[in-house]
């Protein structure tokens, strides 16, 4: 076994090229910040022109085919482009964009045609996507879906939209386009009534409503450091009459819940090796035991805090592990959902230990002693939100059937 | 990146192997037998482990050993702790074969080592004392130096594996320091020797656990290994060396237990279903997958970290806590999937309980490693 993360001698002189590129070419005033509600619009507007230039390149989604608007590189190669993004605090796709979620089920259900039209937009950071599939009634239960596309009685080759989604995007402004889950027959049985849309975000009948939220972040989790990993500001969309052509599905009428699927398999933890694990906040929470005197402090007043700091350490070596572990292959069918089980309930712990460490000033989110823009009241917050991505009592589902039990 | 977790052709090999010589040499009822004694291992069985070059598969090839990795040493006991064989594997063979390594002289090396392979000498420590702990201060049997030999005096409690071992590796106090960590030697003591006792340890503790009695021991000087009064810290290093190998062990219990649990719920039927339907079950099954996919990962990367010499001080404690930690769990959590069944001595899963419940105190206990990893990380 080699565990080694190091770049090989291929991967340092593709680091070199990366390195000049991305001086030449991250936007002077461009300031990437973990807590995305606190972006400006000036700067996502930043955010968003580097995603583009990192489009051109091929670089914003490096491993898909070139003829498709991707990179064609290698797992190793995109490591290499994360980790000198991860070194100035970014994350591909730069802002939060979710052709990651996407993209993949294009590529595994969509027509050649569908492929070529779809992707290259998406891939070069022309079309930012959000992704529509949560509804009031469709949470857990997703083939449940209660908005409409039905086949316009005369225009045929037309579908007309009708509903709620709920739990969309999303920073202002909108994106370009919905990647949309919609029942498209009120006939056919569960499962078969399905269709998946890509239809542009400013048709008529339209109405994007931000919700009032707690911050949802991947705080816990082995990621990026940059804003493309936090989901701040979240939306309802309503679709009144909303009209659209034939030629907006992903594969045919009725391949809505295969197109799904495709989505949840990246979702829930597929994919290779693409950036180095590491829990940023872990990190720094660490460093800080050791050097500020305000924690040492309370450390020495109360002994048993030392228990807390050696959970959050065991918490963050096996997060990084399991995510080696999937990355390099070794997930068997049950990893992904396993690790965002762990992260979802080892967050919660985490942010209850950082708590315990650092008192009130793990909720407060000013001072010198701030470790990062405020991530122990968005830390804490995530050990409240969970559902993102799927609850863990969803994901223990699909853990069973990846280790065949319960059926 | 270099990234890469399959085992290499070789481990498989290894492991394959082990397995089938588990599978042949020690099928069910010969492994319940094995269980109950207070050894563990049988003369053939143990001459047929030598002839597999098993002990000797840390020593260096120099001294008549195998020299394999720790990484390949984890991959054998890992496929020792699915069955789980019990024995003196890895009390003589990883830590004993270590601490000689660590502390001996050329000459004893060269003797002791080759013995050790060989299975003639059979090595187990002896270091915790009714005032049990893993720490320097609280041990108090003496060796006093006479002319041309030690008088050892004192009690060791928790010793594994003594009726089996041949020779005790007997920590003793050959000097008085402010610092209980100075003046600490290791003596290679025979059995044999007048003055050495044994007496099983009574309770739920495998039957391998045992009180060793020094009284007036002389022992030539030659047992003393290495130098006088600088043990500890070549211990400590031996020790370190050879816990990921017992984790590994531990890792290899999990994985069959949680084999067994899963392959149980498919099976088992209640309520007109297989019970790996109630979702309270798959939520044991869960936990006991998990618990052992964090004890695998990280034993493993320690293993591999001590192999390339790199820094690995606090994976050592994490290995330690968190593989303890998971064989208790996942021990436990397999009584509750399999239920009344489970608590027969017949059924494997009880092969497992009384281990590991041993094995979480041995070498330390998760509070133990947690106090030294906590250390680490807040000391500046």
């Amino acid at each position: 076994m080699d565990f080694s993360l190091d770049y090989t001698e291929e991967q340092e002189r593709f680091a070199v090229e990366v390195r000049k590129w991305l001086d030449d070419n991250v936007p002077k005033d461009f300031k990437p910040i973990r807590d995305a509600q606190k972006m400006s619009y000036e700067q996502f507007q930043l955010g968003r022109s580097f995603a583009r230039k990192l489009g051109q390149k091929g670089w914003l989604y490096p491993t898909y085919p070139r003829e498709y608007g991707g990179g064609g590189l290698e797992t190793a190669k995109t490591l290499v482009i994360n980790e000198e993004l991860a070194k100035r605090n970014m994350a591909l796709p730069i802002v939060t964009d979710w052709t990651t979620l996407c993209a993949p089920a294009i590529m595994a259900c969509a027509t050649d045609e569908q492929k070529k039209r779809y992707l290259p937009p998406m891939l070069r950071g022309e079309a930012l996507t959000w992704q529509l599939m949560t509804e009031p009634e469709a949470g857990t239960d997703e083939a449940n879906q209660q908005t409409n596309a039905l086949r316009h009685q005369r225009d045929k080759d037309h579908f007309i939209i009708n509903g709620q989604k709920i739990f969309v995007g999303g920073l202002w402004p909108p994106p370009e386009q919905f990647y949309l889950l919609t029942r498209s027959s009120l006939e056919a049985p569960r499962h078969q009534n399905l269709s998946s849309f890509i239809i542009p975000a400013n048709l008529p009948g339209i109405t994007i409503q931000p919700l009032d939220l707690f911050p949802l972040s991947t705080f816990a989790a082995v990621s990026g450091p940059s804003g493309a990993t936090s989901e701040a500001v979240k939306n309802s969309v309503f679709f009144d009459n909303v009209r659209v052509h034939e030629s907006c599905l992903i594969g045919n009428e009725g391949d809505g819940w295969k197109v799904t699927n495709a989505t949840f398999a990246v979702e829930h933890g597929g994919g290779g090796l693409a950036r180095i694990p590491r829990n940023y906040i872990a990190d720094k929470f660490l460093v800080q035991c050791k050097n500020n005197p305000v924690i040492s402090r309370r450390l020495k007043d109360n002994p048993h805090l030392i228990d807390s700091v050696v959970n959050i350490y065991i918490y963050a070596e096996v997060d990084r592990l399991l995510s080696l572990r999937n990355g390099a292959g070794k997930g068997g069918a049950y990893g992904g959902p396993q690790l965002m089980v762990f992260e979802k309930h080892g967050g919660a712990q985490v942010a209850a230990d950082m708590a315990a460490v650092l008192g009130p000033y793990a909720f407060a989110d000013e001072g010198d002693w701030v470790l990062d823009e405020g991530i122990f009241e968005v830390g804490e917050r995530c050990g409240i939100c969970q559902a993102p991505g799927g609850t863990p009592e969803a994901m223990k589902i699909i853990i069973s059937r990846g280790l065949s039990i319960g059926r | 990146m270099a990234l890469d977790l399959n085992l290499s052709e070789s481990e498989e090999m290894l492991k394959k192997t082990a397995l089938d010589f588990i599978r042949r040499e020690t099928p069910h009822d010969v492994l319940k037998k094995l269980l109950e004694t207070d050894t563990g291992i049988t003369d053939s069985l143990w001459a047929k482990t030598v002839e597999m070059g098993w002990p000797g598969i840390l020593v260096p090839e120099s001294y008549g050993g195998i020299g394999s990795t720790l990484t390949s040493a984890g991959v054998l006991f890992e496929a020792l702790g699915s069955a789980p064989l019990p024995g003196p594997h890895f009390s003589s063979g990883i830590l004993g074969s270590l601490i000689v390594e660590a502390a001996g002289s050329e000459e004893q090396k060269k003797s002791l080592l080759a013995a050790i392979s060989e299975g003639q000498v059979i090595a187990t420590l002896a270091l915790t004392e009714p005032d049990y702990s893993w720490e320097p201060g609280p041990l108090r049997a003496t060796a006093t130096a006479g002319s041309g030999d030690f008088v050892l005096d004192g009690t060791k409690l928790f010793v594994m594996d003594a009726q089996a071992a041949t020779h005790l590796i007997v920590v003793a106090r050959t000097r008085e320091e402010a610092d209980p960590a100075r003046g600490l030697s290791l003596f290679m003591v025979d059995k044999k020797t007048p003055g050495v006792s044994l007496r099983q340890v009574p309770g739920f503790l495998t039957g391998r656990s045992f009180e060793v009695k020094l009284q007036a021991v002389k022992v030539p000087r030659s047992a003393l290994l290495g130098e006088a009064d600088g043990g500890w810290p070549l211990l400590q290093e031996a020790i370190a060396k050879a816990i990921p190998v017992l984790c590994a062990y531990k890792v290899g219990a999990c994985q069959a237990l949680c084999e067994l649990a899963v392959e149980y719920s498919r099976v088992r039927v209640q309520f007109g279903m297989p019970i790996g339907r109630f979702q309270r079950v798959q939520d044991m099954i869960i936990q006991m997958v998990t618990h052992t996919d964090a004890a695998r990962w990280i034993t493993y990367e320690t293993l591999w970290k001590l192999d390339t010499g790199l820094p690995a001080q606090e994976s050592v404690h994490l290995a330690k806590a968190v593989a303890s930690e998971a064989y208790w769990q996942v021990v436990t959590l397999a009584h509750q999937v399999f239920s009344g069944i489970s608590y027969s001595r017949e059924h494997t899963v009880s092969f497992h309980t009384r281990g590991s419940r041993s094995l979480y105190n041995f070498l330390g206990e998760p509070a133990h490693h947690r106090q030294k990893l906590g250390k680490l990380l807040t000391r500046n």
